[in-house]
């Protein structure tokens, strides 16, 4: 199974997006942000497999990369 | 048919509750559910969860044959033909068999009907298959 | 009435008495509930010119429509005064379980109202209420005191109790409640301390009565199924607000020393992983909470359990502090608790203070021999406790970083950071135009949480200084304190993005009033003007002046961090200001006009 973004409903909203684009093996988080698209720095959060990750992951195999803006804040 | 709990995944938030007065009788009121949530702060900072495990203990000594059980194998109480004798509070080994007359005027448990479990945002609660006693 | 606990209870401290009353419906049907009728009854009954820590101030309690109910977040509580913090409006939320008791108990508002002769705690159990002597509780600690009435009156009463912060009338006490809710900010737990109620205990077994039991149930359903639905869920629920350490680091929005940067260079040892793999063991929520934000942990390094530290404390008691260990601010964290103070006005003071010791402003002598120095976490647990108890430097930080600034001199003015007397909260401003209004405008004073706008700025341009970032602020402003008002939290639409429209049926439901979000923003723009009137009344002269931020962020760059070399200009703060005054219909010194009042339909209020 291919590796995937998955954007979260505040993210997609904000930036008019898909919920899910797919993602190359190989790749930073970092540089699929912005060959999808989205400025890295309004991604609040990178969530590999559930776990927190920083921008800098390199994405694997199967990975499902969550991405989290924050447009409410706390 | 049973209801299961990880306790772990607990927040204490009794959404679960909530839902189950709602389902039993008809009322905003989580003191009248049949799950129990033991909040154990400061120490050790766990929630203890009480859940019906459907074994039918109580049924089986009720004087007025009040704990029917459905097609799912779940026990339920019918409430007009409970006495609030209690006979069957003590049986229960998990201590959700619920007589409170101050409440209703009927003791009450866990039908399985579900609720709880798609109201637990941490999915802590979910229904499943009896294991067999080990 | 549907949706309703049906009563308000008035509490005579002064004599001892108590009374309750039927809940007005014309004052639900407009003010709604928690802060909503935390405004109507400050605006109505506590007199222009009361002194907050005086007789004639009021402390109101509220819940709302949603609190206990089967509606995601429905946990909170409104406590609103006058704040002895700021002379103003302070409106402070509590979350956990009190706000359910209340409602189950049949209470929409508790009303304290006087002073007590001597230290007494509320009982509230269904309709037994008592003022009862409270003799061998005061001077004890927050959690052993709550821990006292749960094993004397069982798990279902909710505690909410000060500790000696609030006794000592620490202009930033607050109010404690299942062992890490506060009502935090502004001072309200002064104002229970200078009333001598040491405690409230609630407990109802009542059932609360809805319009429409069948709609209800299937809209509040529908809220849950949405909230786990939602794509994020999962991840939120692991860190909490501990999620945007890192990112708040990231794009220079993390205080550090003293704001004097957004970016810290040892932040990545208090970044959310990092602290859930050190010391957290139970995701503990609030009341109907799908999306659990309280962090409860085990502190090993100092051998107890706290819950957080949430972002805010993080912040203010961590980087802002220069302190990089996460089981040291969770420490800072339980003393705040525990002894009754606020984390964030606490943090920012110490901040201040470590900044004068630096520069030579404080001595040692000064300083009680205490080595202030940023980065001294040592320094900073004792200083916790030296405020809570009025001591030595502790007496002089007590009184907050406004005044303590004035007292000093010196230029310490200039980095006092705060709005309105009001430490700010958790985000540096210094190039973040919308978030830096947020905080100008804010009715309590420097806190974030009617208006969060960091990611906007982003989006837009942070320098940028534009039409849509004021009115962003505005709608955010009208908007998310309804939650407040609806008795539940904003977070489950904020973090979870869920459809703020799923609470409409359910509102109609349990109400019987059908209100959209077009109705509840003007409510929430009602609400607005009210509290700004009640600034303007106990204020002589309050105006424009009162809505500027601290120098730090129109005159000091930062000199490392992500947002090195950045500051906003102060002839586009005065900008800003300019242009949110003419979009809330104010005049320019920020007073809202006649028309503005008329067309609001507030003359009846403030008359």
């Amino acid at each position: 199974m291919p590796a995937t973004l998955r954007l979260t409903a505040s993210l997609k909203k904000m930036l008019n997006l898909q919920d899910e684009y797919p993602a190359e093996v190989g790749e930073s988080v970092r540089a699929a942000l912005i060959r999808v698209g989205i400025k890295p720095e309004l991604v609040a959060m990178v969530s590999v497999n559930g776990t927190m990750e920083t921008k800098d992951y390199v994405i694997k195999d199967e990975d499902v990369v969550r991405l989290l803006a924050v447009i409410g804040g706390g | 048919m049973r209801l299961y709990v990880d306790p772990a995944k607990c927040s204490g938030c009794n959404a679960c509750r909530v839902a189950c007065s709602l389902n039993l009788f008809n009322e905003n009121n989580p003191k009248k559910a049949a799950l129990v949530i033991e909040p154990r702060f400061p120490e050790p900072g766990v929630y203890n969860v009480k859940v019906c495990t459907q074994c039918g203990d109580c049924a089986a000594v009720c004087p007025t044959e009040a704990i029917k059980k459905d097609e799912r194998g779940a026990y339920y109480v019918v409430f007009d033909e409970c006495n609030l004798c209690e006979a069957c509070v003590p049986e229960c080994p998990e201590g959700v068999m619920f007589v409170r007359a101050e409440l209703a005027p009927t003791a009450w448990k866990c039908d399985l009907c579900g609720d709880c479990v798609a109201a637990c945002g941490t999915s802590a609660l979910w229904i499943a298959e009896t294991e067999p006693a080990a | 009435m549907n949706g309703y606990g049906g009563s308000i209870l008035r509490v005579n401290l002064t004599e001892g008495k108590v009374s309750k009353e039927t809940t007005p419906s014309d004052v639900a049907r407009d003010f709604i509930g928690g802060r909503g009728f935390g405004i109507y009854f400050l605006l109505k009954e506590v007199p222009k010119g009361a002194d907050p820590l005086g007789p004639e101030n009021k402390l109101i309690i509220s819940s709302g429509p949603i609190s206990g109910m089967l509606i995601p977040g429905g946990g909170k509580c409104d406590w609103t005064t006058k704040s002895p913090l700021t002379g103003g409006y302070a409106s402070a939320s509590m979350g956990g379980h009190f706000t359910a008791e209340m409602r189950y108990a049949g209470l929409d508002s508790i009303i304290l109202e006087g002073i007590s002769p001597k230290p007494v705690y509320l009982l509230i159990d269904n309709d037994k209420i008592e003022v009862r002597d409270a003799a061998d509780l005061w001077g004890r600690n927050t959690f052993e005191v709550e821990k006292h009435f749960k094993e004397k009156l069982g798990e279902e009463f909710q505690v909410a109790v000060i500790g000696p912060g609030g006794e000592n009338l620490v202009p930033y006490a607050c109010i404690n409640h299942d062992y890490g809710r506060q009502a935090g900010r502004g001072g309200v737990g002064a104002v229970m301390g200078v009333k001598k109620v040491k405690a409230i205990v609630v407990h109802g077994t009542k059932s609360v009565p809805v319009a429409d039991m069948t709609a209800y149930k299937q809209a509040g359903m529908a809220l849950y199924k949405a909230c786990k639905d939602a794509e994020g869920l999962k991840d939120w629920t692991r860190y909490g607000t501990t999620i945007v350490v890192s990112w708040c680091d990231e794009v220079g929005a993390l205080p550090t020393r003293n704001f004097s940067a957004g970016s810290f260079e040892d932040g990545k040892n208090l970044y959310g992983p990092v602290m859930r793999e050190k010391i957290v063991i139970t995701d503990k929520g609030c009341f109907g909470c799908p999306c659990p934000c309280g962090k409860y942990s085990r502190n090993k390094k100092y051998n107890n359990y706290v819950e957080g530290p949430e972002y805010e404390t993080i912040g203010l008691m961590g980087s802002n502090l220069g302190i990089a260990d996460i089981e040291a601010v969770a420490h800072a964290n339980l003393l705040c608790d525990d002894l009754g103070i606020d984390t964030i006005s606490t943090g920012n003071v110490i901040a201040w203070a470590m900044e004068c010791y630096e520069k030579g402003l404080l001595t040692k002598k000064e300083t009680d021999g205490l080595d202030l120095k940023f980065g001294n976490a040592e320094a900073a647990f004792e200083l916790i406790g030296k405020i809570a108890r009025r001591e030595g430097l502790g007496a002089m930080l007590a009184e907050g970083v406004k005044r303590a600034a004035e007292k000093v001199g010196k230029g310490s003015e200039k980095f006092a950071i705060h709005v309105k007397g009001m430490e700010q909260s958790g985000y540096a401003t210094h190039n973040a135009t919308a978030m830096l209004l947020a905080y100008m405008t804010c009715d309590v004073g420097a806190h974030h949480n009617r208006s969060w706008a960091i990611t906007y700025d982003l989006q837009v341009g942070r320098e940028k200084v534009v039409p849509e970032k004021v009115a962003r602020v505005i709608w955010l402003q009208n908007f998310r304190p309804m939650f407040d008002v609806l008795g539940g939290c904003r977070l489950q639409w904020v973090e979870l993005g869920i459809d703020r429209d799923l609470y409409v049926p359910a509102l109609e439901a349990i109400t019987g009033i059908h209100r959209t979000w077009e109705d509840l923003d003007k409510v929430g723009e009602r609400i607005w003007n009210l509290t700004r009137m009640f600034w303007i009344r106990e204020n002589e002269g309050f105006g424009r002046a009162w809505d500027m931020p601290s120098p730090r962020f129109y005159e000091e760059a930062p000199t490392s961090g992500a947002t090195k070399g950045q500051i906003t200009k102060l002839e586009d703060v005065n900008r800003l200001l300019d242009m949110y005054y003419e979009q809330r219909g104010w005049d320019a010194n920020g007073l809202p006009t006649a028309e503005k009042i008329d067309a609001l339909g507030l003359r009846t209020v403030v008359g």
